[in-house]
């Protein structure tokens, strides 16, 4: 059994892998039909791990064998999912947005905490750590050199983001356009996202490159099984 | 309904938000429930977009559109591993299957035949736009995958292998990515106090 269910699972991957390299002769109908498999199966998979990971364990099965306090805590949840489901109804649709503006409401302090705590200053801490002399020389690195490196990473940091400023005022001639200084910083700023997206298409290029020697390993290796 | 649904979005992201910057056990308590009530109500919305996949593929089979064929071919998929996923869980061998013999291998697939697409995308950037940026974009690319390791025959360039390409990773291109992750984090502050302050109100209101 455990011989055949591995057979099946490499044939299937030896199928859906030639239909999907199909691509590269050209977009088909074999390709097409292994992206539409593709998106059922993961689709299928995602809804039975929903179920059987988040629904029932931390649902369900509470509100129908917890302690009392479970069960009240849980009712909210199920109302706002029934709520939820009742989208699936044209009349009861605008019973529907509670739980969706639930869930805006949730999403939205995740992301102003996450952003503040998990980004801003983070970030805004690294770009300052070369400017700390003291900690510098603890690392055991060269001060001018680490300064040198945090003066460009300061220009980079503040151009890109004033790339992002997207603000103008109206000239005399009646144009609205930049202030000349803010297009020569947003043209630098521009310059350092380039490298950046140079970069991670360098590593995005290196990845793909290795799972396209890994397919056709696969490939090779399943053939020579016979 | 509309005030309701503002007044839901507003006092439930602004108690998670003091429970987030200030911990209170209480505040924090609240905040751990609401998370957890969003995440129960997370997992209820795959089901909805679920099932609008399948009401939408079942819609183009039933009228006979173009590509409903390839429809056809998703709804049997979803229902066979979603039924096969619910009775067996997703721990069985048969889930094994389907998730070694379809998800893994399609997924890698797709990776690789972005090599070969990432390579014309960039010849044809090279051919459309040529201006100062487009050069520095596949410079810096060009450069990094070239010094990535040891050539046959000469092994690591020196000067560019061992002092150019750290300070283009870690100074150069560290230095835009840190402008574009705080770039990010500006605008989705600003997007979350918008839905905070009911400004924006993503849930259908107007």
């Amino acid at each position: 059994m455990a011989f055949s269910m591995e057979f099946l699972s490499g044939a299937l991957s030896f199928l859906l892998t030639l239909l999907v390299l199909s691509y590269l002769i050209g977009d088909n109908p074999l390709f097409r039909l292994a992206t539409y498999t593709f998106v059922g199966v993961s689709a299928g998979y995602v809804a039975a791990v929903a179920w059987h990971y988040v629904l029932w364990p931390e649902l369900f099965l509470p509100l129908l064998s917890g302690a009392l306090q479970a069960r009240l805590l849980l009712l909210p949840p199920l109302v706002l999912a029934i709520l939820l489901l009742a989208r699936l109804l044209p009349p009861l649709e605008k019973a529907g947005r509670i739980p969706l503006a639930f869930l805006a409401g949730v999403a939205a302090a995740v992301a102003v905490g996450g952003a503040v705590t998990g980004t801003l200053l983070p970030q805004a801490r690294a770009v300052l750590i070369p400017f700390d002399v003291r900690s510098v020389i603890t690392t055991g690195a060269s001060p001018l050199e680490r300064l040198f490196e945090g003066a460009v990473a300061l220009v980079g940091v503040v151009s890109a983001l004033v790339y992002f400023h997207f603000g103008a005022r109206r000239q005399k001639e009646g144009n609205v356009r930049r202030s000349r200084i803010n297009r020569l910083v947003a043209w630098v700023g521009r310059l350092f996202i380039a490298v950046t997206f140079g970069a991670l298409f360098a590593g995005v290029y290196a990845a793909a490159l290795t799972a396209l020697i890994e397919r056709l390993m696969f490939l090779w290796t399943f053939l020579r099984s016979f | 309904m509309n005030v309701l649904s503002v007044a839901v979005a507003i006092t439930v992201g602004v108690v998670v938000l003091v429970g987030y910057f200030f911990p209170v056990p209480v505040l924090s308590g609240l905040r751990v429930t609401l998370v957890q009530w969003a995440m129960l109500l997370a997992a209820v919305a795959v089901f909805l977009g679920v099932f609008n996949l399948l009401s939408v593929h079942m819609e183009k089979i039933r009228r006979r559109q173009k590509g409903a064929i390839y429809g056809g071919v998703l709804v049997v998929s979803l229902l066979v591993t979603f039924l096969a996923g619910l009775v067996l869980g997703p721990e069985h061998a048969l889930m094994r299957v389907l998730f070694d013999g379809v998800i893994f291998p399609v997924e890698a697939s797709l990776m690789a035949v972005l090599a070969v697409t990432l390579l014309y995308a960039g010849a044809r950037l090279l051919r459309h736009r040529s201006d100062w940026m487009a050069v520095a974009f596949l410079g810096t690319a060009l450069f990094l995958l070239v010094t990535a390791a040891p050539l046959p025959g000469m092994g690591e360039i020196p000067i560019l292998g061992d002092l150019v390409r750290p300070f283009v990773t870690q100074v150069l291109a560290t230095a835009g990515a840190r402008g574009i992750l705080l770039g990010v984090a500006l605008g989705t502050l600003t997007t979350g106090l918008r839905v905070l302050i009911g400004s924006d109100r993503p849930y259908g209101e107007k």
